[in-house]
């Protein structure tokens, strides 16, 4: 291709006009949503491998579920891909009448089939979501014959052990592993029967609102409006995410009104915007906490008396009002706040006097050395620096190990740490049993069994009564004593002092510009653009 | 005749020969180094695959489909193998083939640092000339103030500050990103370099957005080559100007102007050749830090985000790629040896 020497002149014409002249900036399209945020932890979109809460957002536009959780009450689940559903007496098995209008973005109509081979899939492919599944029994082996469909909108799940219908279909309603899938889609790009799992790293095949136009890993993400929905087309017709990392460029980008939504940020960015008239902040609470984690494997922190020093040792109200600001409020039960079954906070606090008498019984009036393993990133690194100078009041003498999460969460997955200052818990399910399963049971001790998908085996701490009791509570069909059991799951949990101490628990703050109408974030990470709009 | 000939054309091949065994034993130390090196990092790729809390067979698994389960100089010779059949991986943070990756974010990254360093040669030479030619007094300090700044701070904050002056207070730059969103993906794409793609579709509102949006990442980089540059410039031009020819010149009467660049500045070019192309290699594989802040989708971040992921795929065709500039320099600096410096040839 020739270019001419005029076009060259106009060429640079142009870019010394851009260099002199300043320049005014339009706002964000109207019709567009462009958001602002990190995707370094975006490695995949195929819903049987995609962990962490972005992916969750993307999909929950790209896809539908057969339920969804309410925004405004979200112990409430309400009918989506599925207009109605059954819990047969027995507690054992869930029938799921599908609307017959929905259609996925390719055209193909979607069907039982689609639904029970999407299930299928995560326990066929065994990646990282399948764990969700695998805690409830299911397996490649028997989920043929648990999940399968009746009639072309009839599916059925047979329950693989005893538990709570509620926490399963809690999953459907909020775990990334439970989005719908156009089967004939996915299999047209199929490679050594690895049901599309090399396509869906990139693509998508969904029913949902949005279109997946493009994803440049680290740059991008497109998505445009896809007309055929089944709740109606959305009201935007594009959305734009863009990977930024760094919370000061997307401060200022937000100011000047480039970005009509700003994840992600830190703290003392998003307090400074908080001023700013222009700029709405809204937060939500995630199902997961901040957590001290003790390690039972140590000698010392096998003594109660050590780990319950350790508990009045950490500085709750000092971390929680200066550093937890914007990501995450006081929580010292191992349940979210806001669900029936959890207690009140005990009222834990600094109390190095009790610490140090503590320690004297349990046979270190001087303390001991120790370490603390910890992101480098806030605020982490904030609470593990308030830990280590508290700790030294009582003598103990920790030193920081900082990492990255594969650092971090790794020593801890093989169960080789004294402490660590981490984050986890029981995700988006909205269910006791989910917290506990993560954070408290540990049906087996050994290092051979390998629970690593469990914290509570991680940190060593093994209470066959709570292990019981845990059990017994999942499966109580009656309401009130299972709220009962929980309850005292707790009470017990107190006194034999857990070796993860919750801290906080996690809140995530998006700033959204003054002209987005209708964002509401969904605690679940399935926050829906659908609805959205601007106002000009 | 026919003999001398045929020992010149000896001599060449074995030259070249001596000089492409020379580059692929590097390029292999470089990798074994960097292969090495990545296996004995704390780091899991499969944890970054397969999250913090997946169970253990599902992490078993993820670990022997990777390979991970083979002696590690198994699992050298393996990559080396697929590395001769032109397959460099697959990329965890993608998925998408390694090379493909590269091409892809390059672009981004050499327009980045071509305008850096045409900053970096447009202001650092005169500035360096200038400097020597006025040595001590005011012209020489002002070279200095401007090089010590370029030289002691930080990019990460320059970046910022640039961010904060140029685009949120004046207006004057595109914020982050290559282009403005609205013409993100409506740009078609030929070369991958904005700038060009956006005057082959004559769309003058995209080349303006994209040439708003370099200008300010372009020259806060530049600086930094600004300050070598002159730095250098500087040295060489002091070591030419107290030489006796260029006293002879004055003497002859030739104008400050001719000597200077005429006798002076034309002695240097070769030594600046090897200034400016070691500059532009370390512009191409170290823009990192300006590249987070601008969000720019450039070769420095996807290294950065592959080396905390611990994907060794893609950290192993990044190193390689970066050895294979600073070869793909250094000859071409040898090259231009030749034509400015009769001695060499």
């Amino acid at each position: 291709m020739s270019i001419s020497p005029l076009l060259w002149a106009r060429v640079l014409a142009m870019a010394l006009a851009v260099t002199a002249v300043p320049v005014t900036y339009a706002k964000t399209p109207a019709d567009q949503l462009i958001v602002g945020m990190s995707m370094i932890n975006l490695l995949s979109l195929d819903p049987a491998a995609a962990t962490g809460l972005d992916v969750s957002e993307i999909n929950a536009n790209l896809y539908d579920m057969l339920l969804v959780q309410d925004v405004a009450q979200p112990d409430r689940l309400l009918p989506a891909l599925a207009e109605r559903w059954q819990v047969s007496d027995d507690r054992k098995t869930l029938t799921f009448n599908l609307r017959s209008d929905v259609k996925f973005q390719s055209g193909n109509p979607l069907g039982a089939d689609d639904v029970v081979w999407s299930l299928q899939r995560v326990l066929k492919l065994n990646l990282a979501l399948a764990s969700t599944w695998k805690a409830y029994g299911f397996s490649a082996d028997n989920v043929d014959r648990l999940i399968r469909a009746t009639d072309p909108n009839t599916v059925v799940i047979e329950l693989a052990r005893p538990t709570d219908p509620m926490l399963v279909l809690n999953t459907l309603a909020t775990s990334p592993s439970a989005f719908i899938l156009d089967r004939k889609k996915v299999l047209e790009h199929e490679k050594n029967n690895d049901l599309g799992a090399a396509w869906l790293v990139t693509h998508a095949a969904g029913s949902g609102a949005f279109v997946l136009n493009d994803w440049r890993a680290n740059d991008v993400i497109l998505m445009t409006r896809f007309d055929g929905y089944w709740g109606g087309p959305a009201k935007l017709k594009r959305i734009v995410m863009r990977n930024m990392t760094e919370s000061q460029s997307l401060r200022l980008m937000i100011e000047r009104g480039d970005l009509d939504i700003a994840k992600g940020m830190s703290a003392p960015d998003i307090q400074a915007l908080q001023k700013n008239p222009d700029i709405r902040t809204q937060s939500l609470q995630r199902g997961t906490l901040y957590y001290v984690a003790l390690s039972v494997k140590q000698p010392m922190f096998a003594d109660a008396r050590v780990r319950q020093a350790v508990r009045s040792l950490i500085d709750y109200q000092g971390i929680n009002q200066t550093v937890m600001p914007h990501y995450g409020v006081i929580n010292q039960r191992p349940l979210p706040l806001g669900l029936p079954a959890r207690l009140p906070d005990p009222g834990y606090q600094l109390n190095v006097d009790q610490a140090k008498k503590l320690l004297a019984e349990a046979g270190y009036p001087n303390g001991f050395k120790t370490s603390i393993r910890v992101l480098t990133e806030p605020p982490f690194i904030n609470i593990a620096s308030s830990l280590q100078s508290t700790l030294a009041q009582a003598g103990i003498e920790a030193s920081i190990i900082t990492g990255t999460g594969n650092q971090v969460y790794g020593a801890m997955r093989d169960r080789s740490f004294d402490i660590i200052v981490g984050r986890g818990g029981g995700g988006a399910e909205r269910h006791p049993h989910s917290s506990l399963r993560t954070l408290v049971y540990n049906p087996d001790n050994r290092d051979e069994a390998k629970l690593s998908n469990f914290q509570g085996w991680r940190t060593s701490f093994y209470s066959p009564e709570l292990n019981t009791l845990i059990e017994s509570a999942e499966v109580e069909p009656d309401a009130a004593k299972q709220l009962a059991q929980y309850r005292e799951i707790q009470e017990q949990l107190d006194q034999q002092v857990g070796a993860i101490l919750p801290v906080s628990q996690m809140t995530d703050t998006v700033l959204v510009y003054g002209d987005v109408v209708d964002f509401q974030g969904h605690t679940a990470a399935t926050t829906r653009y659908k609805d959205v709009y601007k106002n000009r | 005749m026919f003999v001398s000939t045929a020992s010149v054309l000896g001599a060449r091949t074995s030259n070249a020969a001596r000089r492409v065994s020379t580059v692929l034993v590097t390029l292999l130390g470089l990798l074994a180094l960097t292969f090495v090196i990545g296996r004995v990092m704390p780091l899991d790729p499969v944890l970054a695959v397969v999250g913090p809390d997946a169970d253990s067979s599902t992490y078993d698994q993820v670990y022997r489909a990777m390979g991970l389960d083979k002696p590690i100089w198994t699992q050298f010779g393996l990559y080396l193998n697929d590395l001769l059949h032109g397959n460099f991986g697959n990329a965890l943070l993608t998925g998408h083939p390694v090379l493909e990756d590269i091409l892809r974010v390059f672009p981004a990254t050499i327009e980045l640092a071509t305008l850096a360093i045409l900053f970096g040669v447009l202001i650092g030479l005169p500035l360096g000339v200038c400097a020597a030619s006025n040595q001590g007094r005011m012209g020489d300090h002002i070279a200095r103030v401007i090089t010590l700044f370029g030289y002691s701070t930080p990019i990460f904050w320059l970046g910022m500050m640039g961010l904060l002056v140029f685009y949120a207070w004046l207006g004057w730059a595109g914020g982050a990103g290559r282009i403005d969103l609205a013409y993100d993906g409506m740009v078609p794409e030929v070369t991958g370099l904005l700038l060009i793609d956006t005057s082959l579709a004559r769309d003058w509102d995209a080349f303006a957005s994209a040439m708003r949006h370099i200008l300010l990442p372009a020259l806060i980089l530049g600086l930094n080559s600004v300050a070598y540059i002159s730095r250098m410039t500087r040295s060489f031009m002091l070591e030419q100007l107290s030489q006796e020819y260029i006293i002879t010149a004055r003497v002859k009467g030739l104008s400050r102007r001719q000597v200077v660049w005429g006798h002076a500045f034309r002695n240097i070019l070769v030594q600046l050749l090897t200034v400016v192309a070691l500059a532009y290699g370390s512009l191409l594989e170290g823009a990192v830090l300006i590249e987070m802040v601008f969000a720019w989708p450039g070769f420095g971040q996807y290294l950065t985000s592959s080396l905390m992921l611990g994907d060794m795929n893609a950290v192993m065709g990044c190193v390689l790629v970066i050895g294979l500039i600073f070869v793909a320099l250094n000859l071409i600096s040898d090259a231009l040896y030749k034509v400015f410096d009769p001695r060499t040839r």
